[in-house]
């Protein structure tokens, strides 16, 4: 197709097209100006497209299992770290003890727990040392089939406990001071360790 | 891509396989057995909340948390409704807040105790009197004796001024210890429980009262 075979009004277009464009010089300037004020487009690196251009794996089960169970792990002992401040998580911190701070004792003062109980087929001490759990310190049928003794450690200062028979029943220590009941019916005992004291 | 690498012969790839998911069970039942499972957990969300929000306020306060933690544990293995053990808690508290606040600062045990004391039915006025320390005393064994002794039925204000009487004269652990000893002896002998005290306390043998100015004085607690 050449050009004398087109459209007039084609040929027009052209020669506008062609036509060098005159512009103002002032307008040139304020153009180049306001194209130098933009910021110029930061090039992305290679390291930037490597971390993130998308890319596709290929794991086999038992990769993306182990994969999972190391992520969990990392959680785990994260959330260990993160609240390892006591027991529970705290809102806040201590401002200053209003209590004089014991120092810490090792729980080496042995004590011996001894509960008679002739019908009972099991028995374990429960207290503020364990947990107050009944399966945690089972207590030993002795040789006189009536009387059940454990020997436990424990630290120096004042601890309260029970007896508990056959899984159920909780009852104090006959041969102990009582503490006050505490609303959730029994009273507990109570044993002072260390110290040189008569309980 | 990520890929593990095994033997081309297929019964050596199933006893790889095996071998993973054998080490993966360990590693998951180690983790499994690291955890320290929350004690609280037995309790529902809201008893629970509250009972660490307690247990935060305490430790913010400076009054120890051991016994608001145990008292929770101590409902939740007495499978104690919800209720009833933040209940118990917030007594608890409470008692350690005003028993702070009528002693100053004491150890720890001892705040515990005086606590007990409040709990069994004597009055902060008269646990007052424990606020003069003297120096290398500690008042545990009085604390525990009393609160015995006002759960046993003794009367508060008999049990009260009898203790107070015993340790204002100095006595030391041995001589609180046989006073509830005789006392309790004669309660379950069928006496009663506030006139088993008082034949007792004529028995006990008193002791000189410490000295007015000991060396090193009598000094009020240190009130936080």
């Amino acid at each position: 197709m050449t050009d004398s075979d087109q459209h007039p009004y084609v040929e027009w277009i052209a020669r506008e097209a062609q036509r060098p464009v005159v512009t103002d010089q002032a307008a040139r300037e304020r153009i180049m100006m306001a194209v130098r004020a933009e910021p110029m487009p930061r090039r992305r690196t290679r390291v930037w497209r490597r971390v993130f251009e998308p890319r596709a794996f290929r794991l086999s089960p038992i990769a993306t299992t182990l994969l999972a169970a190391g992520l969990v792990g990392i959680g785990v002992i994260t959330g260990k770290v993160v609240n390892n401040r006591g027991v529970y998580p705290s809102v806040g911190e201590p401002k200053a003890p209003a209590v004089v701070q014991q120092p810490p004792v090792s729980p080496d003062t042995v004590v011996k727990f001894v509960f008679v109980a002739p019908q009972a087929s099991k028995v374990s001490v429960v207290g503020d040392f364990n947990g107050w759990n009944a399966t945690t310190t089972p207590m030993v049928r002795t040789a006189n089939d009536s009387v059940w003794t454990v020997t436990l450690p424990l630290t120096t200062g004042r601890h309260v406990y029970s007896f508990v028979v056959d899984g159920s029943s909780w009852n104090a220590d006959p041969h102990a001071p009582l503490a006050p009941d505490d609303g959730f019916g029994r009273p507990n005992s109570v044993r002072i360790v260390g110290r040189g004291s008569a309980l | 891509m990520i890929r593990f690498a095994a033997a081309n012969h297929p019964a050596l790839r199933r006893i790889g396989r095996s071998l993973l998911a054998g080490v993966l069970i360990v590693l998951c039942a180690r983790i499994a057995v690291a955890q320290d499972p929350d004690p609280l957990l037995k309790l529902d969300p809201n008893s629970r909340f509250v009972i660490e929000l307690m247990i935060d306020s305490a430790k913010a306060e400076g009054i120890p948390a051991r016994p608001l933690l145990s008292r929770a544990l101590e409902g939740i293995n007495r499978k104690a409704d919800n209720k009833k053990i933040v209940d118990a808690v917030r007594k608890q508290l409470g008692l350690l807040r005003t028993t702070r606040s009528v002693l100053g600062g004491v150890a720890e045990d001892e705040l515990i105790a005086a606590a007990a004391v409040l709990e069994a039915g004597a009055k902060p006025a008269q646990l007052a009197v424990f606020r003069v320390r003297h120096k290398d005393r500690n008042d545990l064994a009085a604390f525990t004796y009393w609160a015995d002794l006002i759960t046993r039925g003794v009367p508060s204000e008999d049990a009260s001024s009898a203790i107070t009487k015993l340790w204002q004269d100095g006595a030391d652990d041995a001589t609180f210890y046989s006073l509830w000893k005789s006392v309790q002896s004669d309660i379950l002998q069928g006496l009663n429980p506030g006139a088993a005290l008082q034949n007792r306390i004529r028995e006990t043998p008193g002791r000189a009262p410490p000295s007015k100015t000991p060396p090193e004085g009598p000094q009020e607690r240190e009130s936080l």
